[in-house]
């Protein structure tokens, strides 16, 4: 049996191509659990319903946890739309950088 | 919703949609040295041979790639018959060419890339329909594409009766038709479509949350009113639905830009990029050109209607367009190369893919050009017109340039 940390730890190999961060920093992954014979549940949403990523990122998660962790037996994954994701729910460093507060060097990255 | 893996076109498929488009661009932008502002009108045949070759050949080509793409994204569905898109692009080019040579120089051809270009369009219609018939729960944006790709048949009806009268085929008032065509098309088709699509993607790359979405709901059922009231003045020769229909349009491109702002406004992503300023540059062009467009109802005159046209087509369209590009095509390759490398090697970031030098570059030249082409119409200018296209121009060279780098990425 795994913890919620260690589940969360190895999804948190997963990066969205789009924005860069993993998706535990993005505030994705709600939940996960694990039961006694080694199965995984993981509740997690996407930062927008028309993601053209979606079944990959599910199946990157799925990956990730089976990679990650031994004797994981099945992975499933639930995708919710409730409570919708928001940048609250993301952690200060992604906050930070996608609100734009970043260093001189890379401010002046931005056009050349 | 699940969009799965399998409901995506291969990048082959959807490549020359861009690569062909671009190509068009650059020639269309080089074939501007050819005219004289001082001395063109907008129906002159060498104006309309041009304008059907950005048109068709970049604006439409470019949309109708992208939706290969986006289609499934939006209508949660996978496509009808995907295998369509190999005919549709290559009936789209040659047809275009063939009614370029029909404006520049030989009217005979004219029908016939007319029907080329109308089977061509009807196929993608035909395909667009057969998905939307799959889906089982309509949205506003599904409601989009469905208005879209209705005025987008009956521009083509319009279209064609005008390319056999131009022919002498029919004897028809090409005049009659002729801003019932434009509209269709140009603000049925491209305007809705763009709409419709803005609604899915700036909030996606915005990561824009929790914001009404009643603007934008008006907006799309004011200019659809106000299409259909263009549409039936040609038809009945009413200046009373003419002008109903230019006010429900203004109305309702208020209503669009207001809602953009509310996106921007909520965004998350603060994020400067290639994108960001092309859609801020591409919406000033629009509001300077909604206020010229204000004008000119008051104050009719072809230099203001050059001027508005050269804003809405290079300003506007174009850099929406090219803006989109930079988003779109990194994020086709990566779908295509990198991501069943996921989880087994390092896999570079869509934003790695990105020529981040030339893109600004392209932007900066671009830019310069659509405002120096601008004022050198306003002005009468030739040279200055000139100087503005050629800064165009080297944009345009730009812009072909990224689209390669990121289509050979590795």
């Amino acid at each position: 049996m795994y913890s919620k940390e260690e589940i969360f730890k190895a999804i948190s190999t997963v990066k969205d191509p789009e924005v860069g961060f993993n998706l535990v920093e993005m505030g994705l992954i709600y939940d996960a659990t694990c039961d006694e014979d080694n199965s995984v549940l993981v509740t997690m949403t996407l930062s927008t319903k028309a993601c053209p990523l979606h079944q990959m990122i599910v199946q990157w998660v799925k990956e990730a946890v089976m990679r990650e962790l031994d004797d994981i037996k099945v992975v499933a994954v639930e995708v919710v739309w409730e409570p919708e994701w928001n940048i609250t729910m993301a952690d200060e460093n992604v906050k930070e950088k996608l609100s734009g507060k970043m260093g001189k060097e890379e401010k002046k990255d931005i056009w050349f | 919703m699940a969009i799965s893996q399998e409901f995506a076109p291969p990048f082959k498929l959807i490549a020359p949609y861009f690569v062909i488009g671009v190509i068009v661009y650059v020639f269309s932008v080089f074939f501007l040295f050819n005219f004289d502002i001082t001395l063109i009108s907008h129906l002159d045949s060498s104006v309309l041979s041009w304008i059907h070759f950005l048109l068709l050949g970049f604006v439409m080509m470019i949309i109708f790639g992208a939706m290969a793409q986006l289609v499934p994204v939006v209508l949660e569905v996978g496509h009808f018959a995907v295998e369509l898109y190999y005919i549709i692009y290559p009936l789209l080019f040659i047809g275009t060419i063939m009614m370029v040579a029909g404006f520049g120089f030989s009217p005979q051809l004219l029908p016939y890339g007319g029907v080329v270009v109308l089977i061509s369009l009807a196929i993608f219609i035909f395909e667009t329909f057969m998905t939307i018939k799959r889906v089982k729960k309509f949205n506003l944006v599904m409601t989009s594409v469905a208005l879209a790709n209705g005025f987008l048949f009956f521009g083509l009806i319009f279209g064609l009766i005008m390319a056999l009268g131009y022919a002498g085929v029919v004897s028809v008032d090409i005049s009659t038709f002729l801003n019932a065509h434009i509209y269709l098309v140009f603000i049925g088709y491209v305007g809705i479509t763009i709409m419709g699509m803005s609604m899915v993607l700036i909030p996606m790359f915005w990561l824009s949350h929790s914001f009404s979405w009643k603007p934008i709901t008006y907006a799309l059922w004011l200019i659809s009113f106000g299409v259909v009231s263009i549409s039936l003045s040609s038809i009945f020769d009413s200046l009373y639905l003419e002008n109903t229909g230019y006010f429900l349009t203004l109305i309702a491109l208020f209503l669009y830009f207001y809602q953009m702002f509310i996106i921007y406004k909520t965004r998350v992503r603060v994020e400067n990029d290639i994108y960001l300023r092309s859609i801020v540059f591409s919406y000033i062009a629009m509001w300077i050109s909604l206020i010229l467009g204000v004008l000119y109802l008051f104050i009719p005159s072809q230099t203001v209607l050059l001027a508005i046209g050269w804003l809405i087509i290079f300003g506007y369209v174009t850099f929406i367009i090219n803006g989109h590009l930079y988003k779109i095509v990194p994020f086709l390759v990566w779908f295509e190369r990198f991501s069943p490398l996921v989880g087994k090697e390092e896999v570079p970031m869509l934003n790695d893919m990105l020529p981040r030098r030339s893109s600004n570059l392209q932007f900066i030249f671009s830019a310069c050009g659509v405002i120096l082409g601008f004022i050198g119409i306003l002005m009468q200018n030739n040279e200055l017109f000139k100087a503005g296209v050629s800064f165009l121009f080297i944009g345009s060279v730009f812009i072909l340039k990224d689209l390669i780098y990121m289509i050979r990425f590795r």
